[in-house]
């Protein structure tokens, strides 16, 4: 018996601890600033709830609502261009999947500042996309929406998170029998009623955890909004993060924070629930 | 046989997928070998200046020795835990893991500006001075969890009898730790480690929060993004992908050899 608690500690003591003083405490500390107040810059213990109250003001209510609107869309984009990819790389290729799936994860490792920059150069005044535009006559003056706004923020979220919901989608597609699917084409099923009533259903939980992971993050987001959005486009990251700024209002911050994160956790418990698979089987 | 036309289809749509992927990218480093101050096509001409222009910049040498110095130290110290948290869940099963397996979650459930304002906050409550310490020990927070997913995706294979024999053989639990599981761990330690350096390299946000008056390369380019696009930049940040992908393209090779051969 000894042994084994000398064992556990000599595997978990170092590594708990680290979680708990850099991860655990810190999260308590917002907890508990959430509560406090700031009086002449200065940061007051008290007890209070008028952090979470001034949330409840239309302002941050909105602000919230858009942030939720904008990554829902993202995430329905995501799933509709990356299902198919993933459909592909699961069950229609075989030479070079393991090459097209090293291309999918690549993007993953590479900076999201950087790909979040790169989508200035792209949707600018003097971009690419304009001026393409503008070459082939469709324009005859730079189009201004492209950058800073919504469409920006939400096409560089979708660049950015897509292939995190490619990757659990195709270890769920690759995992169906295919005597299933040979099943369901003897008993008179066509392609798509195939598709609609053994694919679909079978690989529901393949979808509700790459929507979750492109959700989230989305809803986290503060370096795409801030660079992409301009004033046109505010996402809640972006005021969280403001508070630990200039505006030196941490009790507030945090209350926003611990309400995004009630936010974040209230959709993944019910993705998880509902993303369990139905229908066929 | 019957030509596969949803096949083609799937086939062209993903081939434009990854090139919606891939072109931001390509075009972040085709301006960076260009000669025009304004990033615009038509390109003007082909010029290395811009990566010359960096080597002489006394400011960007400091914050790439810092981004270095962070990366790591927060690979050692996250490997390290993460290897060993790996092995105690594995070894352990279910018991009094729950906490860590959850913790190994939280990239997915929690988004790095929270985990970077909890940090500030905390330092703030218990008034430790931000520097370069403040900011390892959030990227380790940050990076652990994915070393332990790369650790334990690598025991699901492990055969338990090896262990069982050396126990048979009289090991104590530390020989075992490192004559048997720590070879057999390699390719994930080489892979979690790449990754963990990656990550922290590239990561802002966290360190936006937790950093005093230290400047890192990824903090440099966004400083240098609220004046306006320079040259610069595309060269800084073709250099960070480049370092990227060639890791992510042999700790993913490196995964996948020791898949094939146990």
């Amino acid at each position: 018996m000894r042994a084994r608690v000398s064992t556990y500690l000599a595997f978990f003591a170092a590594p708990k601890l680290w979680l708990l003083v850099f991860f655990i405490l810190p999260m308590m500390a917002m907890l508990l600033y959430s509560f406090w107040r700031v009086i002449d810059y200065q940061i007051v213990a008290d007890f209070t709830l008028r952090n979470y109250q001034k949330i409840g003001g239309s302002l941050y209510v909105g602000v919230f609502l858009s942030t939720i609107k904008l990554s829902i869309y993202v995430t329905v984009l995501s799933l509709l261009i990356g299902y198919p990819v993933a459909y592909f790389l699961a069950r229609k290729v075989r030479r070079f999947k393991m090459t097209l799936l090293l291309l999918v994860i690549l993007p993953l490792w590479t900076s999201y500042l950087v790909r979040t920059y790169a989508w200035m150069l792209i949707l600018g005044t003097q971009g690419v996309v304009n001026q393409a535009l503008m070459g082939l006559g469709l324009i005859t003056q730079p189009q201004t929406w492209l950058l800073y706004s919504d469409f920006a923020v939400t096409i560089a979220l979708v660049h950015i998170y897509m292939p995190y919901l490619i990757l659990p989608l195709y270890a769920v597609l690759e995992k169906i029998d295919p005597s299933l699917l040979e099943a369901a084409w003897d008993l008179g099923g066509g392609r798509i009623r195939t598709f609609l009533s053994v694919i679909l259903p079978l690989s529901l939980p393949g979808i509700a955890s790459g929507c979750l992971f492109v959700f989230i993050p989305s809803m986290g987001a503060f370096v795409t909004p801030e660079l992409l959005g301009g004033t046109r486009s505010i996402m809640i990251g972006s005021i969280i993060a403001q508070q630990f700024g200039v505006a030196f209002e941490y009790p507030f911050g945090s209350a926003l924070a611990l309400v995004l994160m009630g936010i974040i956790f209230a959709t993944a418990a019910i993705c998880l629930r509902y993303g369990k698979p139905r229908g066929a089987v | 046989m019957r030509r596969d036309n949803v096949k083609i289809v799937l086939g062209i749509w993903t081939g434009l997928v990854l090139l919606f992927l891939f072109a931001p990218l390509i075009i972040v480093a085709i301006f960076s070998f260009n000669t025009s101050t304004i990033s615009r096509f038509p390109l003007s001409g082909y010029t290395l200046s811009w990566y010359a222009k960096l080597f002489g910049d006394g400011m960007l040498r400091e914050a790439l020795w810092n981004s270095l110095i962070i990366a790591f130290a927060t690979v050692v110290v996250s490997c390290s835990l993460g290897i060993l948290a790996a092995v105690g869940i594995h070894r352990h099963g279910g018991r009094f893991t729950s906490g860590l397996r959850a913790f190994s979650l939280t990239p997915m459930m929690v988004p790095r500006l929270v985990i970077g304002i909890a940090l500030l906050t905390f330092y703030n409550l218990i008034q430790i001075d931000l520097s370069l310490f403040t900011v390892i020990a959030g990227h380790i927070v940050m990076t652990m969890p994915y070393v332990i997913l790369i650790a334990l995706a690598r025991l699901v294979g492990f055969e338990k009898t090896l262990e069982e024999a050396a126990w048979d053989l009289g090991a104590s639990t530390f020989t075992i730790f490192r004559e048997i599981m720590v070879p057999f761990l390699k390719p994930a330690i080489i892979a979690a480690g790449l990754m963990s350096f990656t990550l922290s390299f590239d990561e802002v946000v966290v360190t936006f929060f937790t950093t005093g008056r230290e400047n890192t390369l990824p903090m440099m380019i966004w400083s240098k993004l609220r004046f306006g696009i320079t040259p610069e930049v595309n060269a800084i940040a073709t250099i960070t992908v480049l370092i990227s992908g060639l890791f992510a393209v042999i700790a993913e090779l490196t995964l996948r050899r020791a898949q094939e051969k146990p």
